[in-house]
C-alpha cells in the first residue's frame, strides 16, 4: 500500500540538523500510515491518529504550555473580503475559520486519513451515495444552541442553497440530494450521483457546521462576519482587509482527535492584521510587533535568513490541492491544439531550475498537477524532464521551423503563446526565457483582476494559470472536468473525445470508495492529463510562515491552515 | 459679495456634476459587464448561471435598462445620498465609504500641520539665512522632497524609525502613534511643493519697494520677513494648500498601502482593480467633493484676505 501523502516536505527549519523529536514524528507517521488507510471509509479509527497528530503537530513544542496572551497574526491581503467558511475560498480566511467553526470530521495531515470530530463515527455505502453520521454529544455553538442532527441538516442545506456563491461548496456537494434527520444524534446525507470525495469534504471549513441562527442571516451579512460556530474561538469582529479579532471560547471541550490539547485554547485570543508589503511584514515579525507572518507567496530565502537571525522560526508545508499549473487553450486556431506542441512545451520547461531560481535550492519541484501533500498524488517526474533537443525535434516534426529571428514559424505565422494573467512575476519571465530557447515566443499579457475572467472566458489566450487548495485529488475536477465545471480551463483544454475520457476518470474517482482502488484511478487520471498535455505543472505550492521564538505548539491542518488549539505564547 | 458667492457655488456644483458624469461614461464603456465581474469576485463563473438567473441579477442591479435611464437613475440616487451596492464586497457603497473615510481624513488632518510647519519653515529659513551655502542648500531641498517617491520615503521611514530605532509602530490603527509615520510620508511632497512656492514668492517680495521702505525705517530682517513679506507671499501658498488637501484620496493610495492602513486609498486600489463600478463612481464623487469643497473654501478665504479678488469679480 502506498502512503498517499508525502508530508516529509514539512520541515521546521532547513538549516538545522534533524532532531530526535522530528525523527520520532517521522516514525509515528509511518506507524500511523501502516495502520491507516484501510479504516478510511469506516470511520472507526482515530485514537491511533491522535498520537501521530499530537507528536508531529506540536512542532515548536518544548516546555509546559502557558495560558494567556493574544497572538498577533499578519496575513498579506484579504481580496475576497469574506469570512463565512461556507462561502469563502480565500485561504487566509479559511485558516481563521478553522479556529472558529468545527466540522463533522477532521483530516490527518500526516496520512490524509479522515478522523472523528463533531461526528463520532460514520458509515458510507458501497457506491458513495449515502453517508450516515453519528454525532458527538455535548457540543454547543457559541450562541448556546446545541449541535444536533437538525443543525447539521440546516448547515448542509444552507451551504447548498448558496449555489455559486460557495465556489468550493458547489464541487464538495456535487450530486447533493438531501440531508435527513434520522434521530437527534444521527444524520444521513444522500447524493444522486456518487461522491466519494464527500467524506474529505466534511472535514473542510467549507462544510463547517454553523449555528442554525447563522443561516437566517443573508449571505452578505454572513460574509461580513455574522457567523456563529462551535469552534475554540469566537469571532468578535471582522473588518475586511483591515482586522479580525478572535476570543477564546470558554468551555470548549470537543477538539478533533488530532489535537493534543483536549480543552480550551491556551491563547486568550488572536488579533489579525493585513500587511501587504513583504518588507514591512518581515520587519514587524523580527521586531516583535507580530507573532506570526503568514504571506501567500513563499517567504524569500533572504527574508527567511533575516527571520532566523532574529531568533524566529520558519514553518513550511505544501498546500494540498492543485499545483501552480498552466492550462492550455487547445481549440482550433491556437498553436497548442497540436498535441506535439503541447509535449514540446513539457520538454522546453526546466522545472528544477525554475524552483531553484524563483524560490530556493531545496524547494520541492512540481511532480504532478497535484501538490506533494495531496492524497493520491502520483510522481510524473519522468514525463516532465527538461529536454530542449527533444522539444526542437517535436516542433520540427509539427512543421514549426526555426527562423532567422530565433523563433519558429509555420505558414508565415510565428509560434506565439499568449499567457494571460492578472500579474506578471519573475517566474513568468523565466518561463518566457525557457520557451524562447526552443523558439517559442511566450507573450505575457497582464490584465486587471476584473478583466481576467471575461478575457479568459472568451478564449483569448494560449495558457492561463490556476491553483486551488483542497486535500483531495478530486479538486482537479474544479479546473479540468468539463462535466463538473463550466470554467474556461476545462472548456478550452480538451476536445470532445478527450473531455469525455477525462470526465469518465473523474467520475470513477468519485464513485470509488476503497483507498487502494482510488489511488489507482487517480494515478491513471494524472497519467492521462500529462500524456495528453492537458495541464502543465510549474511549481509545488509551499505555505511558508515565520514565527517569533515566543510561539509554541504550532500545527498545520491537512489543508495547511492554522490549527491554534495547541498554540501558546511564552511570557 | 453674495453674487460672487453664488457664482462660485454654482461653479462648484457644475464641476461635481461633470466629474460624476465623466466617471460614469468611462466606467460604462470599459469592456466587461458588472455581472461577470461580480460573479468572478465571488469566485463563480457567469457560465454557471442560466439566462434566467442572469436576467434576475441584471434586473436587481438595474442593468437591463437603457444606459441613459441608468445614468439618470444613478444620478438621482446619488443626489439622495444612495450610492448603491458594491459589486465585489457584499455591502453598500455608502457604508464602505463611511467606514473608510474617517481614517483617511484623520491622516490628512494630522498631515496638514506637518505640511505647513515643514513648508513654511523651510521657505522662511531659505530666504532669511544669509550664509550663501546654507541658502542654496535650503532652496534646493524642496526639489529633492518633490522628487522622492512616496513609497520609498514610507519604507525608509519604517526601516529607520520603526525597525531600527523602534520609536514608532510601522503599522496599525490601535495606537495613536501609529499615525505619525504615514502622516509625515503624506506631508512630505506637499510641504516640498509649498516650500518651493513660498521660497520663490518670498524672494520676489524681498525685492519689492515697500520692503526697502520697511528696512529703511529700521526694522530688522526678521520683523520684515514675518510682518511684511510673509503676508503677501502666502496668498499663492493658500491656493497650493487647497490643491494638496484636495488630493487627499490620491495621496492616500500609496501611503495606506505601505503602512497597511485601511482607508479610502486602499479602498480605491481595491475598487479599481476589481472594477467595482458603483464603488469607483462613489470614490470619484467623494474625491471631487473634497477637492471642490476645499478649493471653494480657499477661494472664499482669498476674497476675505484680499478684498481685491471679490471686487475684481464684481467688475468683470
Amino acid at each position: 500500500m502506498s502512503t498517499p501523502t508525502r508530508d516529509r516536505t514539512t520541515t521546521r527549519d532547513r538549516s538545522r540538523p534533524s532532531r530526535p523529536r522530528r525523527r520520532l514524528a517521522v516514525a509515528a507517521v509511518s506507524v500511523v500510515a501502516a495502520l491507516g488507510l484501510a479504516a478510511c471509509g469506516s470511520g472507526s479509527g482515530g485514537s491511533a491518529a491522535a498520537d501521530g497528530g499530537g507528536a508531529g503537530g506540536a512542532t515548536s513544542g518544548g516546555g509546559t504550555p502557558v495560558h494567556g496572551g493574544r497572538l498577533k497574526l499578519a496575513f498579506w491581503n484579504d481580496l475576497q473580503a469574506c469570512i463565512d467558511p461556507n462561502q469563502v475560498y480565500w485561504i487566509e480566511s479559511r485558516s481563521l475559520d478553522r479556529n472558529i467553526a468545527d466540522s463533522l470530521t477532521d483530516q490527518d495531515p500526516k496520512t490524509g486519513k479522515i478522523v472523528p470530530w463533531l461526528a463520532s463515527s460514520w458509515t458510507v455505502n458501497a457506491d458513495a451515495t449515502e453517508y450516515t453520521f453519528k454525532l458527538r454529544q455535548g457540543v454547543t455553538f457559541s450562541d448556546g444552541t446545541k449541535l444536533d442532527a437538525a443543525a447539521v441538516k440546516t448547515a448542509y442545506d444552507g451551504t447548498r442553497a448558496l449555489g455559486p456563491r460557495s465556489t468550493l461548496g458547489v464541487t464538495y456537494l456535487a450530486g447533493y440530494k438531501q440531508t435527513t434527520v434520522v434521530d437527534p444524534s444521527t444524520v444521513k446525507v444522500e447524493f444522486s450521483t456518487p461522491n466519494a470525495a464527500f467524506l474529505q469534504a466534511t472535514s473542510t471549513t467549507t462544510l463547517a457546521i454553523l449555528s442554525p441562527a447563522t443561516y437566517r442571516e443573508t449571505p452578505e451579512a454572513r460574509c461580513a462576519g455574522k457567523i456563529v460556530g462551535s469552534g475554540l474561538f469566537t469571532l468578535d469582529s471582522y473588518s475586511a482587509a483591515k482586522s479580525a479579532k478572535l476570543t477564546r471560547r470558554t468551555g470548549y471541550a470537543w477538539p478533533s482527535s488530532l489535537v493534543a490539547n483536549r480543552s480550551e485554547a491556551y491563547l486568550d485570543g488572536i488579533d489579525v492584521s493585513y500587511i501587504a508589503e513583504d518588507s514591512v511584514r518581515v520587519g514587524s515579525l523580527t521586531n516583535g510587533t507580530i507573532d506570526i507572518a503568514w504571506p501567500r507567496q513563499p517567504i524569500s530565502s533572504a527574508d527567511q535568513d533575516v527571520i532566523k537571525r532574529s531568533g524566529g522560526v520558519i514553518e513550511t508545508r505544501a498546500l494540498p490541492g492543485i499545483s501552480t499549473n498552466l492550462y492550455p487553450n487547445a481549440t482550433a486556431g491556437h498553436p497548442l491544439s497540436d498535441v506535439a506542441v503541447r509535449h514540446a512545451v513539457y520538454k522546453a520547461l526546466d522545472l528544477p531550475s525554475y524552483t531553484k531560481t524563483i524560490f530556493w535550492d531545496g524547494y520541492p519541484v512540481a511532480k504532478s498537477p497535484l501538490t506533494s501533500t495531496t492524497p493520491y498524488v502520483a510522481d510524473e517526474t519522468a514525463k516532465l524532464t527538461h529536454d530542449p533537443a527533444g522539444a526542437a525535434k517535436l516542433l520540427d516534426g509539427a512543421g514549426w521551423t526555426l527562423g532567422s529571428d530565433g523563433y519558429r514559424h509555420k505558414g508565415g505565422a510565428k509560434l506565439t503563446l499568449v499567457y494571460l494573467a492578472n500579474a506578471a512575476s519573475p517566474g513568468d519571465q523565466l518561463i518566457q526565457d525557457q520557451l524562447k530557447k526552443v523558439g517559442i515566443d511566450y507573450q505575457i499579457k497582464v490584465v486587471t483582476a476584473a478583466q481576467l475572467t471575461p478575457t479568459a472566458t472568451a478564449g483569448n489566450y494560449d495558457l492561463v494559470p490556476g491553483y486551488l487548495t483542497r486535500a483531495d485529488p478530486s479538486v482537479l475536477g474544479s479546473l479540468l472536468n468539463a462535466a463538473g465545471s463550466t470554467g474556461y480551463t476545462a472548456k478550452y483544454s480538451q476536445d470532445a473525445a478527450t473531455a469525455a475520457k477525462v470526465s469518465e476518470l473523474f467520475g470513477r474517482g468519485l464513485s470509488t470508495v476503497d483507498p487502494t482502488a482510488r489511488a489507482g484511478v487517480y494515478k491513471e487520471l494524472q497519467d492521462y492529463l500529462i500524456d495528453n498535455g492537458l495541464v502543465f505543472p510549474i511549481a509545488d505550492r509551499l505555505q511558508v510562515i515565520g514565527l517569533t521564538k515566543k510561539v509554541h505548539g504550532f500545527a498545520w491542518t491537512s489543508e495547511s491552515f492554522l490549527r491554534a488549539n495547541d498554540l501558546w505564547l511564552a511570557k | 459679495m453674495p453674487r460672487y458667492l453664488a457664482g462660485r457655488f454654482a461653479q462648484a456644483l457644475a464641476v461635481l456634476w461633470a466629474a460624476y458624469t465623466v466617471a460614469f461614461v468611462i466606467l460604462h464603456i470599459l469592456p466587461s459587464d458588472p455581472i461577470t465581474l461580480q460573479l468572478s469576485a465571488s469566485g463563480a463563473d457567469i457560465n454557471t448561471l442560466t439566462p434566467a438567473q442572469i436576467h434576475t441579477l441584471k434586473a436587481r442591479y438595474g442593468l437591463d435598462d437603457p444606459i441613459v435611464s441608468q445614468y439618470l437613475h444613478h444620478l438621482w440616487d446619488a443626489l439622495h445620498g444612495k450610492l448603491g451596492m458594491s459589486l465585489t464586497q457584499n455591502v453598500s457603497v455608502g457604508s464602505l465609504i463611511g467606514d473608510k473615510l474617517p481614517a483617511t481624513l484623520l491622516l490628512t488632518a494630522v498631515a496638514l500641520p506637518i505640511t505647513l510647519v515643514l513648508g513654511f519653515g523651510t521657505a522662511l529659513l531659505a530666504t532669511y539665512v544669509q550664509w550663501r551655502p546654507a541658502r542654496v542648500l535650503l532652496a534646493r531641498l524642496p526639489t529633492v522632497g518633490v522628487s522622492l517617491p512616496q513609497f520609498f520615503v514610507g519604507l525608509l521611514l519604517i526601516q529607520v524609525f520603526a525597525f531600527s530605532l523602534s520609536w514608532l509602530p510601522a503599522t496599525g490603527h490601535q495606537s495613536g502613534t501609529g499615525i505619525i509615520l504615514p502622516a509625515v510620508t503624506m506631508a512630505l511632497p506637499g510641504s516640498a511643493m509649498l516650500a518651493q512656492l513660498l521660497t520663490r514668492s518670498l524672494s520676489d517680495t524681498w525685492s519689492e519697494p515697500y520692503i526697502t521702505t520697511a528696512r529703511a525705517k529700521g526694522l530688522t530682517r526678521a520683523a520684515v520677513q514675518l510682518r511684511h513679506a510673509l503676508r503677501n507671499a502666502s496668498l499663492p501658498a493658500l491656493t497650493l494648500l487647497g490643491v494638496v488637501v484636495g488630493y487627499t484620496v490620491t495621496n492616500s493610495v500609496v501611503v495606506e498601502a505601505v503602512f497597511s492602513r485601511s482607508g479610502i486609498g486602499a479602498l480605491t486600489q481595491q475598487a479599481v482593480l476589481g472594477q467595482d463600478v458603483p464603488l469607483v463612481q462613489a470614490i470619484v464623487l467623494v474625491a471631487s467633493v473634497l477637492f471642490v469643497g476645499v478649493n471653494l473654501i480657499v477661494d472664499l478665504l482669498y476674497s476675505l484676505l484680499d478684498p481685491r479678488v471679490a471686487t475684481a469679480a464684481r467688475l468683470a
